[in-house]
């Protein structure tokens, strides 16, 4: 295990919302202030929690890890603060909330406090929803991303592109040689999907 | 050794990009002591930092943030250029501003290199068809030169630099010395068959100058051939494709005869009223702001088209006063460029056992076939397609509300091929297309900034339409599915292939350079970058610019010799 494995697991034992400067005061044998107080950067540790649990629901760790294991909370949250313009991260804050405004009208509860198949289930209707409406778009203009959608596209951006999404669950290969165009796939290395550099909205 | 001021050089060349890179190899070579100017800082072969940076070393997925986009907003226009991995090579827009009567997209990168370091490598010889063009529409001003004139430099170049292809025998695309091709893959391999079936068309693989085999000179040993990475745009440590840093400056270093100055922001030409010629340039230090002047028997402007029309617009005098070299008026003018984002994309089925290893940083090219021989069309002129087929990767998950395990063996499986070709257009030479100094708004360096007042016309929409159209019937001649012919819309410069600012002809009265690339009126200037371009053509034109400098270094040889200049 190699020290940013180490970190990631401890941010999970711990719960996954916890900044940086956190964690190093966890290593160095320090105790931080309070867990609560944690430093996130753009969402609240209440908001960041959700963002998470509706991640690892995306890509959850099986045989290999998940999404809170490649530090997926914590790429979000930077995402917001730094990718996204005013508007998106004004819709997807309007649009976390009324998501969890949802659990709380079909269950009583907020998405935190569903069981687990509960939690799946409402990912699930509201990222089918959201693909429905994106499918039926007939505009010039793609749709802005609801909140849904735009935590699963950095949940899968961040994931395959991180160590353990790009070399166990695709096929990373940095120095392939010169080109072969016509592979049987099953001689295609291992015949999983090649990872490789990918930046745009998708 | 660092450059004194005021101190004399047989030649000067005014930027490293594709055509300066030439430049300064040609002179040196042939013995001239040579000092190489450019704008920006100091890039040495290999000094690319992000180019061995794994996927997960870089920030935010990769993405640009907002401050990133801000910095570098007239780059990201293009959608993909300005990422985490190449962010460090585009200009900051803020320091570097221009104007746009209407929209137009210039990119560029600031550097030792240029955009040498960034290009599409593709590598296409102009056709004799191409420079007869403008003489048979009587379209603008006819070439002074012909294919002929340029063949022997084409030979030099794609020896020297190496390019990759295939032999097609075309007369619309004449052949070079191919290094061997990269293959094509199982889709493309398909596609072609029909291609030559069903419309007697020819596909081939991108010929571009990336080295498939060792060269076949021992001038460039730091030159290794490629590994298929495609992270090409971060600059390549194996200097497998070319680019002047990891190609022809070395050359030129090698002779001992190149001063290489960067940081050196060249204001203007001296004019030798006296002596009807330029005497040197006056050039600005970028980092001190020192005003610096070099004196030379001959100057090579290399800047970039628009980098050149800089300088010569800003170069007046009593002679020149309407900017250096513009008896005729047409200095800014004629801006032409390759329009693009226009095409067709297809879903193809059939093939899912079959994969490919490597990500091959290059396509598929379908040579122009409108307007050739009896096919004619409403517009005249035509289009080149690059595409390829390949398969679709976890991306396509976005669209599927695939969650959890599923998810995760979804994304390991290649999911369907797609087969796509976007096209590549010629745009017309329009007078009214040009660029202008404005002295009213200034740079961080206090030099006047360029506006761009530029729009393609009827020919080049209509010439779109049928970009679209002939993408997508082939594409379902095929057989292939969901078939999408797409227009993304095009504003001009977005091709980044600008040209055509202070154009050869045969007259002084209607062009601004000679036959030889020399300005008219002042023959010891000679510009070889693309404003030198009369017409555009389909092909990518950077071979081209490439040629005509070796050629023009030639020339400018022999007349110092002869005592011409």
């Amino acid at each position: 295990m190699n020290r940013r494995e180490a970190i990631q697991r401890v941010a999970l034992l711990m719960g996954g919302a916890i900044s940086g400067p956190a964690l190093l005061g966890v290593l160095n044998g320090c105790t931080p202030k309070k867990a609560a107080e944690a430093k996130s950067l753009f969402l609240s540790g209440e908001q960041l929690s959700l963002v998470g649990e509706v991640a690892e629901i995306t890509i959850p760790r099986t045989d290999t890890p998940g999404a809170k294991d490649v530090g997926i909370p914590a790429f979000i949250d930077l995402m917001l603060k730094d990718v996204y313009p005013k508007a998106d991260q004004d819709r997807y804050l309007a649009g976390l909330e009324a998501f969890d405004s949802q659990a709380r009208q079909q269950h009583n509860r907020g998405f935190m406090q569903l069981e687990p198949e509960q939690r799946v289930a409402l990912v699930r209707g509201a990222t089918e929803a959201a693909l429905a409406a994106e499918a039926a778009n007939t505009g010039p203009a793609a749709l802005p991303r609801p909140f849904v959608l735009m935590t699963r596209e950095m949940t899968l951006l961040g994931f395959f592109l991180s160590q353990p999404g790009a070399t166990q669950v695709l096929q990373y290969n940095p120095m392939p040689g010169p080109f072969r165009g016509c592979v049987p796939l099953k001689e295609a290395g291992n015949g999983k999907t090649f990872a490789t550099e990918q930046v745009q909205r998708f | 050794m660092a450059p004194d001021k005021n101190d004399t050089y047989d030649a000067i060349v005014v930027g490293t990009g594709i055509s300066g890179g030439w430049a300064a190899k040609e002179l040196t070579e042939k013995g001239l002591k040579t000092l190489v100017l450019d704008r920006g800082r100091m890039v040495r072969h290999g000094e690319y930092p992000t180019a061995t940076k794994e996927v997960w070393e870089l920030p935010y997925g990769g993405r640009a943030t907002q401050e990133d986009l801000q910095r570098h907003a007239t780059a990201a226009r293009t959608n993909y250029v300005v990422t985490q991995a190449t962010k460090h090579w585009w200009v900051d827009d803020n320091e570097h501003p221009y104007g746009e009567t209407k929209r137009f997209d210039w990119v560029r990168g600031y550097h030792v290199g240029g955009r040498s370091l960034l290009w599409g490598r593709q590598s296409y010889r102009w056709s004799p068809m191409d420079f007869e063009a403008n003489a048979k529409d009587g379209i603008a001003v006819d070439w002074p030169i012909r294919y002929a004139d340029l063949e022997p430099w084409y030979d030099h170049v794609e020896r020297f630099i190496g390019v990759s292809g295939q032999s097609e025998g075309l007369a619309q695309l004449p052949d070079s010395t191919f290094l061997p091709p990269m293959e094509m893959n199982c889709v493309e391999k398909h596609f072609k068959q029909s291609m030559s079936t069903n419309f007697r068309r020819t596909m081939t693989i991108g010929r571009t100058a990336h080295l498939t085999a060792p060269l076949t000179h021992a001038h460039s040993p730091q030159r290794g051939t490629c590994q298929t990475r495609n992270l090409c745009i971060r600059g390549c440590p194996l200097g497998a494709y070319f680019s002047s840093n990891s190609s022809t400056l070395p050359a030129a270093e090698k002779t001992g005869n190149m001063t290489l100055r960067p940081n050196s922001v060249v204001s203007e030409l001296i004019y030798d009223e006296a002596n009807g010629r330029a005497s040197g340039v006056r050039v600005l230090d970028a980092e001190t702001g020192e005003q610096l002047e070099f004196k030379a028997r001959v100057i090579f402007l290399c800047a970039s088209t628009f980098g050149t029309a800089h300088i010569l617009m800003n170069s007046t005098s009593s002679r020149f006063p309407n900017g250096f070299g513009n008896d005729s008026g047409e200095l800014g003018c004629n801006i032409m460029d390759h329009h693009l984002q226009v095409g067709a994309s297809a879903l193809v089925e059939g093939f899912d056992d079959q994969y490919y290893v490597g990500t091959r940083p290059n396509g598929v090219y379908v040579p122009r076939f409108v307007n050739i021989g009896k096919d004619k069309r409403s517009y005249i002129r035509g289009f080149g397609y690059q595409g390829g087929a390949s398969r679709r990767n976890w991306t396509r998950l976005m669209n599927d509300p695939v969650l959890g395990e599923e998810l995760k063996q979804k994304a390991s499986e290649p999911g369907p091929w797609t087969m796509g070709l976007g096209g590549f257009g010629e745009i017309l030479p329009y007078h009214h297309n040009r660029v202008t100094l404005n002295r009213d708004r200034k740079d961080k360096h206090g030099l006047p900034t360029l506006t761009f007042d530029c729009e393609i016309g009827e020919n080049e929409r209509l010439m779109r339409i049928d970009m679209a159209n002939e993408a997508a019937t082939m594409l379902e001649a095929a057989g292939y599915k969901n078939v999408r012919a797409l227009d993304r819309g095009y504003s001009m410069g977005l091709g980044i292939h600008e040209m055509g600012t202070a154009r050869m002809g045969r007259d002084p009265k209607t062009s601004v350079l000679n036959s030889w690339n020399q300005v008219h009126a002042c023959t010891n200037v000679y510009v070889t970058d693309g404003s030198c371009m009369t017409s555009a053509a389909c092909q990518n034109p950077s071979l081209t610019y490439m040629a005509l400098t070796a050629r023009a270094v030639d020339h400018a040889v022999q007349e110092l010799k002869r005592m011409n200049i």
